[in-house]
């Protein structure tokens, strides 16, 4: 293989993709931005949300308010509601005159009173999350008039009310600072880095194999004195580069995110906001061995996209043929996804770092979690590098075949 | 310069070139006639390596098309109907890009573009992305790239399908001068008056196979008729292979 060749080639099709703004806008721009906007954007906005409805005083439709005992009453007066008195609660929540309600039985607190037991009935919309939050602040008062009650009437009875509770159950969280810090839903990041992978090299591989056909200028460049195999490793290495700089965009993005982004608004977010950044994986810390890792798997991914998008959209007559066969290879990403998400259920054996794909998303969520080891990134690196060179001479072999070229 | 005997081509059941033989000599302008779908493209794509051939042998400039490729290709140079280029690159950057894979370095390139800027006129076309080309600019880059690299041969292969009255009187003349002594060109057509026009030689072509080859005035005389035209209905329904398909007189 003569390198000048194919260096020409890559340079070529690296020049034309650079030329389409589209390119610029869906590799470089929208990967920055989008995990930053995930991680921490919608944490910005619900949390922020969340706040507001926690201490915004909010009117409770009360029916039944005479019944009402003014501890209870009190107590939720200090969950930052005005209780406003109403005929028909259930009515008044249906119609969205309210966001919750509570109806208190005749009786109720002298029911209390004397020792007994009775019924509060709390109205909500359960499929609103707002009138859920508000049904929260009710059921926070009405519990803690609940123990108060039971307190005061083991105290009346001469026992200490810490009867009630024989056994204390204390939960300690055995996970490294990184392991916490990862979230729960940090499998998005390896998610996101290889469709990154995937849409930021299509628009190259399209271009360069079923658009060239289209155009009439494959036959033109096969008759010149390059070898197909320059042809193909030349186009594979401007889509990979373009795979990868979307990925690479994606982890620069997720850096932010975790870091210079983080310490700006995290303290704008709120405490429920705060809670679902870490759960995003938007509280992580960042090593340069996990952004090499990161860097060196993204690099794998790409180059497997984009041996497999050149292998299939050579099989298209054109542009838009190519991109109905591109379509589906999303799925191809989105399987081990989902399969990442249960990793922990499925487990992640060593045989998990045998099967291309999955193995390198796991290895992602290792690097971020920063568990990853030596045996497992070997094992990696080594299958998917044998996955492209066999996707490789796939290609290679397509861009021989007569019946593949001249399909038109 | 051109040697073909024997040359056949299968697509599974289909014979699209059928022990296909003709020459062409240094300093001719050869002509592949025939309708559509009768083995001319196919024969060029064998011709230019594209293809490989299942029976025959074919050699050009003295390179045999089947085991010395790569020195076919620097001796060839084609040019399609198709006009295809890449339109975020320059006529320039196309140009130098092709230079550079037929082993041009730039300087090369360079002073190749001046001269052929002199014969095909490039101006306009040569720092303009050519996807704001006109059909005729695109057909000027199209021809330059094919002999940018002053190849022996040059194929033409419908080359002035879709091109405007002037676009294609250029084409013609450039590929009529083109050969001099030492030069050899294809010209693959169903137009006739483009094969009255520049052909020295012409191969009739019909469903794969070679019904006649002859020059334009011979092959007249062949078949006793006033122009190429009827000439060509002639010939091809005395070969026999028009059977069960109308052949106009």
């Amino acid at each position: 293989m003569r390198w000048s060749f194919v260096r020409r080639i890559a340079a070529k099709e690296i020049l034309s993709t650079l030329r389409d703004h589209r390119a610029i806008v869906s590799n470089l721009i929208i990967p920055l931005l989008l995990l930053p906007v995930i991680m921490l954007g919608l944490p910005l906005l619900l949390g922020g949300l969340f706040q507001r409805e926690a201490t915004t005083v909010t009117e409770l439709a009360v029916q039944g308010v005479e019944h009402l005992p003014s501890d209870l009453a009190a107590a939720i007066e200090a969950q930052a509601a005005v209780l406003v008195a109403v005929d028909d609660a259930e009515a008044a929540v249906r119609g969205d005159d309210y966001p919750a309600g509570l109806i208190v039985a005749p009786g109720f607190e002298d029911a209390i009173v004397a020792g007994g037991s009775a019924e509060v009935v709390i109205v909500v919309k359960e499929a609103n999350l707002r009138a859920e939050l508000n049904a929260g602040k009710l059921r926070s008062a009405v519990d803690a008039y609940r123990r108060g009650v039971v307190a005061e009437r083991l105290v009346d009875a001469g026992i200490d009310p810490a009867v009630l509770e024989p056994v204390a159950v204390v939960t300690r969280d055995a996970s490294t600072e990184a392991e916490r810090s990862s979230g729960q839903l940090a499998w998005l990041i390896p998610f996101f880095i290889a469709i990154w992978t995937l849409t930021g090299g299509q628009m190259t591989a399209i271009d360069a194999t079923a658009g060239e056909k289209e155009r009439g200028t494959l036959e033109v460049l096969l008759v010149t004195p390059v070898r197909r195999g320059e042809v193909v490793f030349g186009k594979f290495l401007a889509v990979v580069t373009f795979g990868l700089s979307a990925a690479i965009m994606a982890i620069v993005g997720f850096v932010l995110g975790g870091t210079v982004l983080r310490r700006l608004f995290l303290p704008l977010i709120g405490e429920q906001g705060g809670e679902m950044a870490a759960m995003m994986g938007g509280s992580l810390t960042i090593t340069p061995t996990t952004i090499a890792l990161l860097v060196i798997s993204s690099v794998l991914m790409a180059a497997v996209v984009a041996a497999l998008l050149m292998s299939v959209t050579l099989f298209a007559r054109s542009f838009k043929e190519a991109q109905t066969y591109v379509a589906p290879m999303s799925f191809l990403l989105i399987v081990p996804a989902i399969a990442l998400q249960f990793k922990d259920l499925i487990g992640t054996g060593a045989f998990a770092y045998w099967i291309p794909v999955y193995n390198v998303m796991i290895l992602m969520d290792d690097a971020v979690k920063g568990t990853a080891r030596l045996s497992p990134i070997l094992t990696t690196w080594g299958v998917m590098a044998a996955l492209i060179a066999a996707l490789l001479a796939f290609a290679y072999l397509n861009f021989k075949r007569e019946d593949v070229l001249f399909r038109t | 310069m051109i040697e073909v005997q024997g040359l056949t081509k299968r697509f599974d059941e289909l014979v699209a070139v059928d022990d296909v033989s003709f020459g062409v000599d240094a300093g001719q302008v050869f002509g592949l006639l025939g309708p559509n779908g009768a083995g001319k493209t196919t024969t060029l794509r064998v011709l230019a390596t594209l293809l490989r051939a299942d029976d025959g042998r074919a050699t050009i400039a003295g390179h045999d098309v089947q085991r010395e490729p790569e020195a076919v290709r620097r001796a060839i140079g084609v040019v399609n109907g198709g006009m295809g280029l890449y339109d975020r690159l320059t006529g320039r950057e196309v140009l130098h890009y092709f230079g550079e894979l037929y082993g041009m370095r730039r300087a090369a390139i360079e002073r190749r573009v001046e001269e052929l800027d002199g014969l095909l006129d490039l101006a306009g076309t040569l720092d303009k992305r050519t996807g704001a080309f006109s059909t005729g600019m695109k057909q000027k880059i199209v021809v330059a790239r094919a002999v940018l690299h002053d190849p022996q041969v040059l194929f033409f292969d419908e080359a002035t399908s879709g091109l405007d009255v002037m676009a294609r009187r250029a084409v013609l003349d450039f590929s009529r001068r083109y050969p001099g002594e030492t030069r050899a060109v294809v010209w693959s057509t169903h137009v006739m008056s483009e094969v009255e026009e520049l052909c020295d030689r012409v191969a009739v072509l019909y469903r794969g196979r070679v019904v006649a080859d002859d020059t334009v005035a011979g092959l007249k005389e062949a078949a006793d008729a006033p122009d190429l035209e009827q000439a060509f209905f002639t010939l091809v329904r005395r070969s026999g292979l028009a059977q069960g398909q109308e052949v106009a007189a």
